[in-house]
């Protein structure tokens, strides 16, 4: 996948470019800038809250917008609770998946087992949520009945089906990096007369190791953007901070996340005044940091692979 | 180039502005309460039919939602469980907020089965607040089964959340800030209440099937537990009383005053009796 | 022991597989025997009744389709400009094609409750639309463009080099290269990106949630300034937090059903292709 004809650099400055070549640099020209231009249109509706509530946004964990106290720490906690979670819970099941897929099954299985994946992939976020409340948050109070959770409406619950819905992409990222490792290396392997276990083992995962962290960090920025599904089972209390980094209590209870409370009503009343409209701008702000940086890590290690240099 | 790139977005900006003009749009527009929502979409149903009318109806954002909507020119008409407020007219002072009645409805607080079960059937002003500020925290203490105190709140900009903190603290805008999980529409609520063992929330009057939930007596300072009946909201004993509300900025015309005078008609009045509401007094 | 240490790996990755394969199959299970009650011909071919307890979600449908071939007018002219730019037209592996690259990774993992609320900002508060499909369309396209883009350039640079050498080696223009040799060797590639994305676009329910769609009334938009559109998955949210009555949440299962098959059909008319454009790349 090396350099396209070096030569191409040496005639491109003698001719000038022609009418499809313009058309392409312009169209992507174009659409960066929309961005651009929204990114700042943004950010500029967003500063009126930043200025006058910024630190507290992120110190606080009080929002209440009648009052005008817009701390976002609270949601911050629930997105990164939830979603680490769900990753926690995914990731190994997700691994495995994916090590089966490529190393286990016959090649002519592979594509059946790859279509489920995709299936689980292709079912909107509404579907998810729908199941959640018809059959999950039940399930998630009986479950935990001995605990004496409030409702089926908690952080765990959210968690759990937010696991559910990153299964297929750390699935489907890992079993790429695997695929990555060049065959012949698995055939030499062999000829060294090492089994399959330790190929994998000493082979295989060791290439595509930082591959499928990469894979579980995509997974991590998918779910800290999950909206609709998370919205409707994850009981949208605001305000509740642990009183410890390791305080269990707050996962058996409702809670809110970023995305819960950027899909929510308050996004509607909010617009028209500068500074709660300004406030839930930055929350989307905050999240777009978050997620940014989870994706580019990401993309880092994924790049890392041999096969995608 | 780089004078090109920054002249792109606002030509782009410029042309996305121009083709509104070439719309043209002769639909109703209906924002707001959910609760109010089942009559206005069902009389939209009949007025779609018989008079060829384009209603369009949708919920988002409840009762303020609505508000905000007719204030911003996004709605023709508000449909809000609660009056308008000072602060809406001094947010829109342009607007001329024009309310007319589209029914009568008791906000209840409703409890799950298993609380009316064990013995809790009426509550007063005070417990609530008790419950509201989390200084109650099981039904033990309002004579009721062991058991804690779910309160379902009912989320920012629904009607029924004005009317409550209004009645629950003079004014919504002295309600303390405090934080419990929210419920948006009507029928999450009840669900919510009716799957969760010591929950408590508001709801709609109508909406109570007395099976898996209950709407409990609200008992005033002479000691007397008013029940959310029809005759209690007729007679004006339960406090908690509301009229549904449909607005509109200034006299209705057209297809928005057929709407409003057809939920006004004894045919309209049939509609919002369906949905177990009272006809406007 | 090697013997069964190899067995306990199988067993253990296996069992995982098989249980993703149980869930799938129990989604679709669930889905399928709660939501067939549902189906009928009149169900897709009538308009909602009595806020969703009756008659059928004619309009829904009309109204996800509508917003996906925006989207996909929207997105393709972008999507096929954006991949070239980025395989072929800035030197590899150049800082300008690696930026290009991350900025479509990253585009691609924007949260898509930000692309609804980008509508507010842009359609809403500063064009004053209302709630429209254009608004819907164009924000699913925003949402469609990386994955098409970067599938197109992918499939740009694994083509095989001696061709586009020679072709160059022979003085063709680069627009002409583009032309009648990238675009008709990667336009499975973009098509099968295309189809991808406009699935997961069809199933979305935040971008729209603000801008686009409405619940009941909207039928065949006739303008774009206030004309919402009905759509399945905004349906499916509303009637999941208010099924007013026990009917509606038969029609809302029926709901479901629909958008899922909806949804699945072109992500699986897009493996096969797929499929050969990875052996392609493996071989390459």
């Amino acid at each position: 996948m090396h350099a396209l004809p070096h030569g191409r650099l040496t005639w491109q400055k003698r001719r000038p470019p022609d009418a499809v070549v313009f058309t392409c640099l312009a169209a992507a020209a174009l659409f960066l800038a929309l961005l651009g231009f929204t990114l700042i249109l943004w950010v500029r509706e967003a500063w009126p809250a930043i200025r006058a509530h910024g630190g507290e946004m992120l110190t606080s964990g009080e929002w209440f917008y009648r009052h005008q106290h817009f701390g976002a720490l609270a949601m911050i906690y629930g997105s990164a609770v939830v979603s680490l979670l769900a990753l926690l819970l995914a990731a190994p099941v997700a691994f495995a998946t994916a090590i089966f897929i490529s190393e286990w099954l016959p090649h002519t299985l592979r594509p059946w087992a790859k279509a489920a994946v995709e299936f689980l992939a292709a079912i909107p976020s509404v579907i998810y949520g729908l199941l959640g409340i018809m059959f999950l948050r039940t399930w998630m109070a009986d479950w935990l009945a001995p605990f004496d959770p409030l409702s089926g409406d908690m952080l765990l619950t959210a968690a759990v089906l937010l696991a559910v819905m990153i299964l297929p992409t750390v699935t489907t990222f890992a079993e790429d990096s695997l695929r990555a490792v060049p065959a012949a290396q698995r055939l030499a392997a062999r000829g060294l007369a090492l089994n399959r276990t330790q190929t994998i083992h000493r082979i295989v995962l060791p290439q595509a190791w930082p591959g499928m962290i990469g894979a579980a960090l995509l997974g991590l920025g998918r779910g800290l953007g999950e909206t609709i599904a998370v919205f409707l089972i994850i009981g949208r209390l605001d305000n509740r901070l642990p009183e410890s980094l390791l305080d269990p209590a707050p996962l058996i209870e409702p809670g809110q996340t970023l995305t819960s409370k950027l899909g929510g009503p308050e996004t509607h009343i909010a617009m028209g005044d500068p500074l709660h409209w300004g406030a839930i701008l930055t929350l989307g702000l905050i999240l777009l940091v978050l997620t940014t940086l989870f994706v580019s890590l990401g993309n880092l290690l994924l790049r890392k692979n041999p096969a995608h240099p | 180039m780089i004078p090109t790139m920054k002249s792109i977005p606002a030509l782009a900006t410029l042309l996305i502005a121009a083709i509104p003009s070439l719309s043209v749009a002769e639909t109703l527009r209906v924002i707001g309460s959910t609760t109010v929502n089942p009559v206005v979409a069902e009389a939209a149903e009949v007025l779609r039919e018989e008079a060829g009318l384009t209603i369009r109806v949708d919920t988002a954002g409840g009762s303020s939602g609505g508000i905000h909507a007719l204030g911003a020119g996004r709605s023709d008409i508000a449909m809000s469980s609660r009056p308008i407020t000072e602060a809406d007219r001094e947010r829109y002072p342009s607007v001329r907020f024009d309310s007319h009645r589209a029914g009568e409805d008791a906000l209840a607080l409703i409890v799950s089965h298993d609380v009316w079960q064990g013995g809790v059937r009426a509550i007063d002003r005070e417990q609530m607040q008790a419950i509201y500020e989390r200084k109650t925290t099981n039904w033990k203490s309002l004579g009721g089964p062991d058991r804690r105190i779910a309160f379902f709140n009912k989320e920012p900009g629904r009607g029924s959340w004005e009317v409550f903190a209004d009645w629950l603290y003079g004014k919504a805008e002295n309600s303390p800030p405090v934080a419990h999980p929210e419920v948006g529409a009507n029928e999450e609520a009840r669900t919510k209440v009716a799957a969760t063992r010591g929950a408590v929330s508001q709801l709609s009057a109508s909406w109570v099937d007395g099976e898996t939930i209950h709407a409990l007596a609200i008992t005033g300072d002479d000691g007397q537990p008013v029940e959310p009946t029809h005759e209690h909201i007729t007679d004006g004993s339960y406090p908690l009383n509301r009229t549904l509300w449909l607005i509109t900025d200034g006299p209705p015309q057209g297809a928005a005053k057929r709407l409003i005078d057809f939920i006004q008609s004894p045919r309209g009045h049939e509609i919002v009796k369906k949905h177990g509401y009272l006809p406007p007094m | 022991m090697k013997k069964a240490l190899q067995l306990l790996s199988a067993l253990t990755t296996g069992s995982a597989a098989a249980g993703v394969l149980l869930l799938a199959g129990a989604l679709a299970f669930v889905l399928i025997t709660r939501g067939s009650a549902a189906i009928s011909p009149a169900f897709l071919t009538q308009e909602t009744r009595e806020a969703g307890a009756s008659g059928g979600i004619l309009w829904q449908i009309a109204g996800t389709l509508i917003l996906v071939a925006t989207a996909a007018l929207v997105a393709l002219p972008f999507a096929t400009a954006l991949g070239i730019t980025r395989a072929w037209l800035l030197p590899p592996q150049s800082r300008p094609a690696r930026v290009l690259g991350f900025i479509l990774q990253l585009l691609n993992a924007v949260p898509s409750i930000l692309l609804g609320i980008l509508g507010l900002i842009l359609f809403t508060g500063m064009l004053g639309w209302g709630k429209s499909w254009l608004a819907g369309g164009v924000l699913l396209g925003i949402m469609i463009v990386p994955t098409a883009a970067v599938m197109l350039a992918n499939r740009i640079e694994s083509l095989p080099r001696g061709q586009l050498d020679a072709a160059a080696g022979l003085g063709l223009r680069r627009g002409h290269i583009i032309r009648s040799i990238i675009l008709p060797q990667s336009a499975a590639a973009l098509l099968s990106g295309m189809l991808l994305g406009l699935a997961r676009a069809a199933g979305e329910t935040a971008p729209i949630l603000f801008v686009a769609a409405v619940f009941s009334g909207a039928t065949i938009p006739t303008g774009i300034h206030e004309q919402p559109v009905l759509a399945l998955p905004y349906h499916i949210f509303v009637l999941a937090q208010d099924s007013f009555q026990e009917a509606s949440r038969t029609n809302l299962w029926g709901a479901a059903l629909v958008l899922v098959t909806l949804v699945s059909l072109p992500a699986l008319a897009a493996i096969p292709m797929r499929h050969k454009l990875h052996n392609a790349a493996d071989h390459a």
